[in-house]
């Protein structure tokens, strides 16, 4: 069965100075929560599973495709991954709509009626439809981390790395998008890593927990 | 024989140490500004006089026009000396230059030479030099002539000559103002133009030219080399000392061989003396207006796709030799634009390898439209650079990452992401390298000269001005436009950077 094959396995390490970070993981199950404190590498490590380390080295497969061996000289562009990324301060492009980013990485072209009921799927999952003709700058903490998750979610991800995704959004809110989100997971076959300081998420969304600390992990 | 030589050396005394003996071995100086067809031989002269009167000579050379305005603006100067009467008649009226003490000093005559190592111009036996309209009537209309200044003696000289052969019209627009009858005789003796304007004592000392025609003086006024004391200056004593040299054996025997017509050789016909008519000096305010604005803006368009390409490799991409690239790339900013002129000339010139090759293809750049928007694009170039490199380093990279992993390959993410961001500061560059374009003044003179309806800015136009008293209304026009255009543009500069910081203003915190 293809349960045994760990969807993730990660070996990794980077020396960036002030941090060296060295860590194995490896997830059957493909959700995986890293907690732990602020500056032990968390977002670091989502950074190089989404190819955006170049001086990282160590091995990546997921999915059982390898996406970086340094041994091998293996490599994959971070445009070629599919990895979704929500990035803690979402990263939304400031020049474009809450549509036009949410169709940013939908790998179907403008138009397509299937791409438009994707999106608007994915934009009520988030709560977020009544913002879709905004500007990023006018959209509350909250609102943007919605809005970065569902944009994530629409390139159709092979792994979805969410970094803080939550952090400005109140409890009730929380624990009902983390439901959502779970849900849609668990339909599509997504791996997640996802990055927090607060446990209550990672159960949330179902996620085995690693530690990290000081640039190790611990389980 | 060594030892004493270094010891002589040492003591500032040996040949080629003469530099610094002037400056340490005399108690007094006098200062000469005097025509700048005057320098060779006032260079040979520097000497003897030196000798005889202990007295270093300080001299400032360039056009009558110019250091008569300048002497009459108070620059400190003992003896003036230009290169005809008007312009002593002028100094004198304005109460700067001591009648009682002006002497006619020598004459000169004016000749058309070409370069003596191009064979573009037919060639005479040497004593068989045809005068003007003899010369002209054989040669191709367009060939460009170079011509000192409206207000200059030299350049007024020659205007009334062709006015009196009723070429103006016919050659008007073949016509390359230089500043002075020296830029003119430097132009043809490099071979950046086929025909110059100067006096014989020019050519004389010059064997890059060669005479193709005199200038009969029936022409044109005689032209006369004048001196007188600066009323204000500070040795008046000395400065009659130095006129008589100049009037006695030595110095009128050096101004003879230097190509002068000596004063005993000159017709004693009392000149017609009085202010001189200027001729209006051909300066249209709304032509130099629409040149500067034309280009500056082809200029500006010319340096978008490379401002952008290397704004952008030099805030994003790590290269070797990219500070030595960045260093080079900013030089005209820091780099005299007098020299900057020079460089492009030296590199675009008909004696250049890249200029031979760009005349084989039927474009010759100097003293042209394209010499004007060249020096312009090269010059505004460094800010418009910097301007787009700034934009390109405030996108916050991350964006670009973001593009990345939701599958743009990095060509596509600069279309959507990069650039669309950085558009505003991409617009500001563009406004302030037109700003500078359109105030740029000393690399276009040197390398596009000053040729009316062509290449004559609103800066050259303006400096050309200066020297003819009496078009003060046309400055202001021009000035008030200058000033109007350049704020203008600043404030969209600024607009636009304000833009640009909105744009890529990092999302709050979340």
């Amino acid at each position: 069965m293809s349960e045994q094959r760990p969807v993730l396995q990660a070996r990794v390490s980077i020396d960036l100075g002030l941090l060296h970070l060295a860590v194995e993981l490896e997830s059957a199950t493909g959700a995986v929560a890293v907690v732990g404190p602020s500056g032990a590498g968390k977002t670091t490590f989502l950074r190089i599973l989404a190819g955006l380390e170049a001086k990282a080295r160590g091995r990546v497969s997921v999915g059982g495709e390898t996406w970086m061996d340094s041994d091998e000289g293996a490599w994959v562009e971070p445009w070629d991954r599919g990895v979704g990324w929500v990035p803690q301060d979402t990263l939304l492009f400031p020049h474009l709509s809450v549509r036009e980013n949410l169709a940013y990485g939908c790998p179907t072209g403008a138009g397509d009626p299937q791409r438009e009921e994707a999106l608007e799927g994915l934009a009520e999952l988030v709560q977020a439809r009544h913002l879709l003709d905004r500007r990023p700058a006018v959209l509350s903490g909250g609102e943007r981390q919605r809005v970065a998750i569902a944009r994530a979610l629409l390139s159709r991800p092979r792994l979805l790395l969410m970094d803080e995704p939550f952090s400005a959004l109140d409890r009730p809110l929380r624990d009902e998008l983390a439901r959502r989100i779970r849900a849609y997971l668990d339909r599509e076959g997504v791996p997640v890593v996802l990055v927090s300081h607060e446990e209550a998420d990672a159960d949330a969304l179902g996620c085995r927990e690693f530690h990290l600390v000081a640039g190790r992990l611990t389980p | 024989m060594f030892q004493t030589f270094s010891l002589l050396l040492l003591l500032g005394l040996a040949p080629g140490a003469d530099v610094v003996a002037s400056r340490t071995q005399f108690q007094e100086e006098l200062r000469v500004w005097a025509a700048a067809s005057l320098g060779p031989v006032l260079g040979e002269l520097r000497t003897p006089w030196e000798e005889a009167t202990g007295a270093s000579l300080v001299l400032n050379l360039d056009a009558s026009s110019r250091i008569s305005v300048q002497v009459a603006e108070g620059a400190p100067a003992d003896v003036l000396l230009t290169a005809d009467r008007a312009w002593m008649d002028w100094a004198v009226a304005r109460g700067v230059a001591d009648a009682s003490g002006a002497l006619r000093l020598a004459g000169n005559q004016l000749v058309l030479v070409a370069p003596a190592a191009i064979g573009s111009v037919e060639s005479a036996p040497r004593d068989r030099i045809p005068d003007l309209s003899t010369f002209l009537s054989g040669q191709d209309p367009s060939l460009r002539i170079g011509i000192a200044g409206e207000e200059v003696p030299a350049g007024r000289y020659a205007r009334e000559s062709l006015q009196a052969l009723g070429l103006t019209a016919e050659l008007g627009g073949a016509l390359v103002t230089g500043g002075n009858v020296r830029t003119v005789l430097e132009w043809v003796a490099r071979g950046e133009l086929p025909l110059g304007f100067v006096y014989r004592s020019d050519a004389f000392g010059d064997p890059r030219v060669r005479v193709v025609a005199e200038v009969p003086d029936s022409l044109h006024t005689p032209v006369e080399i004048w001196g007188a004391p600066v009323i204000r200056g500070d040795s008046p004593s000395l400065a009659a000392e130095f006129l008589d040299f100049l009037m006695g054996v030595e110095g009128q025997a050096a101004l003879r061989v230097a190509g002068f017509v000596p004063r005993t050789g000159l017709a004693s016909r009392a000149s017609a003396g009085g202010f001189p008519v200027h001729a209006a000096a051909g300066v249209s305010v709304w032509s130099a207006i629409l040149i500067s604005i034309q280009v500056a803006l082809v200029a500006t368009v010319l340096a978008m796709i490379p401002a952008v390409g290397l704004g952008w490799l030099l805030a994003r991409r790590p290269f070797p030799g990219k500070t030595l690239v960045s260093a080079l790339l900013l030089a005209p900013l820091v780099i005299p634009p007098v020299v900057t002129g020079f460089l492009l000339l030296s590199l675009l010139g008909r004696g250049s390898p890249l200029g031979q090759v760009l005349e084989a293809a039927g474009v010759t750049v100097p003293f042209s439209f394209l010499a004007a928007v060249t020096a312009a694009a090269v010059v505004g170039f460094p800010l418009f650079v910097i301007t787009v490199r700034n934009a390109f380093e405030a996108v916050d990279s991350r964006l670009e990452e973001m593009s990345w992993t939701l599958g743009a390959r990095p060509r596509r993410t600069f279309w959507r992401v990069s650039l669309p961001l950085a558009l505003p500061g991409i617009g500001a560059g563009a406004v302030l390298a037109f700003a500078r374009a359109l105030g740029e003044f000393g690399a276009t003179v040197v390398l596009a000269g000053n040729v009316e309806g062509e290449t004559r800015t609103i800066a050259l136009a303006v400096y050309t001005l200066l020297e003819s008293p009496g078009e003060s209304a046309a400055i202001w026009w021009l000035v008030g436009a200058s000033v109007a255009i350049s704020l203008l543009a600043l404030a969209g500069f600024e607009y636009l950077s304000r833009r640009q910081r909105h744009l890529v203003r990092r999302n709050p915190d979340v």
